[in-house]
């Protein structure tokens, strides 16, 4: 009979053996089965089929949902018994969820800065198509930095098609701006192009962004500039005075720039204003001052147009350039790498480093990989506790694949409870980490859910990954050795987890001696004979010229203050750099220019602070022709250059013949000791000083370490009265100076709070560990201390175990940090030597932080009265 | 005791009905007639393995047959549980008609 043939279809069938699980299965196979054949018989083959597959899918809900109830009725089973075995196990479960939940806190509050790095300049629109003219110059010596010529931004846009538009930048700065009777010393105050709006999204809220910076002495603000000065007034068309100087009108109010733009500003005046003051012309080549930006087509790669570019400078300056013997190079820079891959000197704002990225990163998977250690560890010593619990599942029938499934859910339950303490954790140490890092990073959950996801993600993926060697171990254990007793404590584990805990407590290890050199290297740069004394010396930058006109006066007065020792003036602001101009020292041929360092100062600044003349004198008021024929210079100028008796010496100064002065020279009159006026990763650089009172923009005063608040009222009065236009701003040169190391400091708090966190995970993993042997030897114990042991004995039995681990964990991590941190260090001019006593302390801290978490459970182990343990043997 | 839901009900009197014959073929073909659609084996079996559960249903084992490709099949048999619950239910109904008049629900 060819009916009888037919198979009912074959997917259909194994879809419902996959989905039905109700205990009379089979009948309902052989019900399917039986109509089968019934409808072949009847209406063929074919219709059977349709039928088979229609019944099949039709029923696959009902089905579906019966199997899931069943699946969550075996569910609420494993939650019951792993929440039963957290509550009865209250201290492995804390130190596992804490330990876990530090780890996690880290690693997410790492990953929330990490996409704020990432975020920079991403918001542009045309972020894409924008990038910055950066320059590469060589005359003598070789400038490179983020800024562009002059009159490269115009020239661009007209050579080349695919260049849409250029905007020039200058750096905001602080500045005073008066409205009505509101006066306020107001940071990032630039100058811009109009084009500026074009080429990136600064929205606008008033304002026509077309034109808004067209016109000279125009200014555009930010909503919060707005409401600071003009409360509810409208503030189109008003004016404000910018120090002292000018009036700008307010043509623009654009919404405060996002903190994640490496351009950021306050205010901007406009580009013209310069241009209309005489400052800037549009031809000046050999000028580098402001930052340009471009913005090309959409068909343009930036590469191609780099290609491009020495041509371009060869039309423009290649005559030039070769009389003077130098070279320039344009580089374009698109905008999303400015943020982590600069590495210009006072670049527009301070970048991020994608070293520092990488590094951050590195740092939170380690700290969460010593917690998942932590928790595999733990895991995997107390299976044997839970072994009785595998037996008897096996017993009654649970295959392998259902008990792994059991673990890695309970080790999944684990990290879900860890990532709620730890989400709780970052938004109590969120401001600390705010204030550490410089940023304002916000945990949002609520209006960026796939954050929320993303950690769910991590949780579930760290329980799987820490929870998975567990779960095989525990899940192959077979049942009868299990329930007759035969197995031994974890025992056949015991190697992978001394593996672990070396590894764990190397980079804890590591960390900490990172964190020592760190702190030393900060200790040596601030502590380092800088040449000058920076103790009590008040700096007051920005003199307006009428104070510079009449500053000798000025200086007499200050003088006459109770507490005021000395005052001297200099052009930057001590600790802020130098400029670097070329100087030719007289003998040398006329291409042997040199590049060097200088300043302008007057003839107290040196005694002020406490620099020392090594040969030769000082500036004196006393020799009229000082300020037109004497320079100083350093030492290291003088071996630079090659003079063994620097005194006496010239400099030649070749005026452009347009201005129409003749050759001058200026002669050495002395020779000043080295100092470090900026930071120690600097070398010191040759340093030629002048004597010239109309460059002389800053105040340093020398004040008496008694009653200082005091002298500083004085002080400030007196200011108040010769410059009533502007708010009196100083700055302590030692505080100054000390932030010259911020960068080294913030790197400090981060290891010493990584090292401090790994070493804390590291510990509740050995404590656990430790009282888990304790527990796990109670008889043993019980048995030494019958037959004589003494307790010191036991402590040093137990203990000895896991210090032999920690000394292996020394002698692992510590050549390695020696290397890491040697490769960091030779990143300081001046950096001090790596000492054999940093090791020591080290490794006698994790030793010690090691003893004593091991010691207390050991002591408590070997102080239990025998009796107890042994009891019930 | 839980009152017994419509299916259970129907399901229920199909076995009362179908005596010897009660299994899941003849089972699910008479209630699809009664209901006037296709009951599908889906809601047969998961009602019928309730029904088991709630101790209504006596199953027996049945005789494996070619059709069946050698598998046996379960006849089912109200229980004295079953009987109660479904009297209950009548009862249960007949309350709630009673004083409805039949125009009511034309």
């Amino acid at each position: 009979m060819a009916e009888q043939k037919s198979q009912p279809p074959r997917i259909a069938a194994w879809i419902l053996k996959h989905t039905a699980r109700y205990e009379e299965k089979f009948a309902l196979f052989g019900d399917f089965d039986e109509e089968f054949q019934e409808i072949v018989r009847s209406r063929g083959a074919f219709f059977a089929r349709y039928w088979y597959w229609r019944q099949c899918v039709r029923s696959l809900p009902v089905f579906i949902k019966d199997t899931v109830y069943w699946r969550v009725i075996m569910l609420k089973n494993y939650l019951k018994i792993a929440f039963r075995s957290l509550k009865k196990h209250k201290g492995y479960s804390f130190i596992n969820i804490s330990g876990l939940a530090i780890g996690m806190a880290v690693c997410m509050l790492i990953f929330l800065w990490i996409l704020d790095e990432w975020s920079y300049d991403k918001f542009h629109e045309k972020a894409d198509r924008i990038c910055r003219v950066t320059t590469d110059i060589t005359m003598g010596s070789t400038l490179h930095t983020g800024r562009s010529l002059t009159a490269a931004g115009p020239a661009l846009v007209q050579d080349f098609a695919e260049v849409i538009t250029a905007a020039r930048v200058d750096d905001p700065r602080r500045v005073s701006i008066r409205y009505e009777d509101k006066i306020y010393q107001e940071a990032d105050v630039g100058f811009a192009e109009n084009a500026i709006f074009d080429i990136f999204s600064f929205p606008f809220v008033s304002g026509d962004p077309k034109t808004a910076l067209e016109a000279p002495h125009s200014v555009v603000i930010t909503e919060s500039m707005a409401k600071k000065y003009f409360s509810d007034e409208d503030p189109l068309g008003k004016f404000l005075r910018i120090n002292n100087e000018a009036d700008f009108s307010v043509t623009g109010v654009v919404k405060d720039i996002p903190t994640n733009s490496h351009f950021r500003f306050n205010m901007l005046r406009s580009f013209q204003t310069l241009i209309a003051e005489g400052s800037v012309r549009d031809d000046m080549w050999f000028d580098i001052r402001f930052f340009t930006y471009l913005l090309l087509d959409e068909f343009t790669d930036p590469i191609q147009l780099e290609q491009k570019l020495p041509g371009f400078i060869n039309n423009h300056l290649g005559e030039t350039l070769k009389a003077a013997g130098g070279s320039a190079t344009l580089i374009l820079q698109p905008l999303k790498k400015i943020h982590l891959y600069s590495d210009f000197e006072r670049d527009i704002s301070a970048n991020g480093d994608i070293m520092l990225v990488y590094l951050f990163s590195g740092i939170a998977l380690f700290v969460l990989l010593i917690a998942g250690i932590n928790f595999i560890n733990l895991s995997t010593a107390r299976s044997a506790a839970r072994a009785q619990e595998v037996g008897m599942r096996k017993t009654l029938g649970a295959i392998r694949s259902r008990l792994i499934g059991q673990f890695l859910g309970e080790s999944t339950i684990h990290s879900l409870l860890a990532m709620g303490l730890a989400i709780v954790l970052i938004k109590l140490f969120l401001p600390l980490f705010n204030s550490v890092i410089g940023r304002e990073l916000a945990l949002n959950i609520v209006q960026t859910p796939w954050l929320l996801a993303a950690f769910l993600g991590m949780a579930v993926i760290v329980g799987v990954f820490a929870g998975s060697y567990p779960a095989f171990i525990l899940s192959s254990f077979p049942p009868v050795h299990v329930l007759k007793g035969l197995l031994k404590a974890g025992s056949s584990h015991s190697r992978l987890r001394k593996i672990l805990v070396v590894f764990q407590f190397s980079i804890s290890i590591a960390l900490i001696a990172a964190t020592i050199i760190v702190t030393n290297q900060i200790i040596f740069m601030k502590n380092k004979e800088l040449g000058f004394n920076k103790e009590h010396i008040v700096v007051v930058p920005g003199m307006s010229e009428n104070l510079r006109k009449s500053y000798r006066s000025i200086r007499s007065e200050m003088l006459n203050l109770s507490g005021v020792i000395d005052v001297g003036a200099s052009d930057l602001v001590p600790s802020r750099g130098h400029l670097i101009g070329i100087f030719l020292p007289e003998g040398f041929a006329d291409d042997q220019v040199l590049s060097m360092d200088y300043m302008n100062v007057d003839a107290h600044y040196i005694p002020t602070m406490g620099m020392e003349i090594m040969a030769g004198r000082n500036f004196s008021e006393d020799f009229a022709t000082d300020p037109d024929e004497s320079v100083l210079i350093n030492e290291t100028a003088a071996k630079k250059i090659g003079w063994e008796n620097p005194v006496g010496k010239r400099f030649v100064f070749r005026p452009p013949p347009s201005s129409g002065r003749e050759v001058f020279y200026l002669s050495v009159i002395g020779v000043v000791k080295d100092f470090h006026l900026q930071s120690l990763r600097e070398r010191i650089e040759p340093l030629i000083i002048f004597y010239d009172y109309d460059s002389l923009l800053t105040l340093s005063i020398r004040i008496a370490p008694e009653n200082i608040p005091h002298t500083m009222g004085l002080i400030e009065k007196k200011w108040k009265g010769l410059d009533p236009n502007r708010p009196f701003q100083f700055l302590f040169l030692d505080d100054s100076l000390d932030r010259l190391y911020r960068q080294e400091e913030r790197l400090k708090t981060v290891t010493f709070c990584f090292s401090f966190l790994a070493v804390l995970i590291g510990c509740l993993g050995l404590f656990g560990m430790a009282s888990f042997t304790a527990e796990q030897r109670t008889k043993e114990i019980g048995i030494r201390k019958v037959l004589g042991a003494s307790v010191p004995g036991i402590v040093r039995l137990l203990a000895k175990e896991f210090l032999l681990l920690v000394i292996i964990a020394n002698l692992i991590a510590l050549p390695v940090a020696y290397f890491a941190m040697n490769r960091w260090l030779q990143s300081f001019a001046y950096r001090m030597d790596i000492h054999l006593w940093i090791f020591v302390l080290s490794a006698g801290l994790s030793l010690s932080i090691a003893l004593i978490t091991v010691s207390y459970q050991a002591i408590r182990a070997a102080l239990a009265n025998p009796v107890d343990s042994l009891r019930y043997e | 005791m839980k009152e017994l839901t419509k299916i259970e009900e129907i399901l229920l009197l199909a076995i009362w009905r179908l005596k010897e014959e009660a299994y899941g073929v003849k089972i699910r073909q008479y209630v699809s007639q009664v209901i006037g659609k296709d009951f599908t084996y889906g809601n047969l079996y998961s009602a019928l393995s309730q029904l088991a559960k709630k101790k209504h249903v006596i199953k027996t084992l049945g005789e494996p047959t070619p059709d069946r490709r050698g598998r046996r099949k379960i006849t089912y048999a109200v229980s004295a549980s079953g009987i109660k619950a479904l009297k209950a239910a009548r009862e249960m109904n007949q309350k709630m008609w009673e004083d409805i008049p039949d125009f009511a629900c034309d």
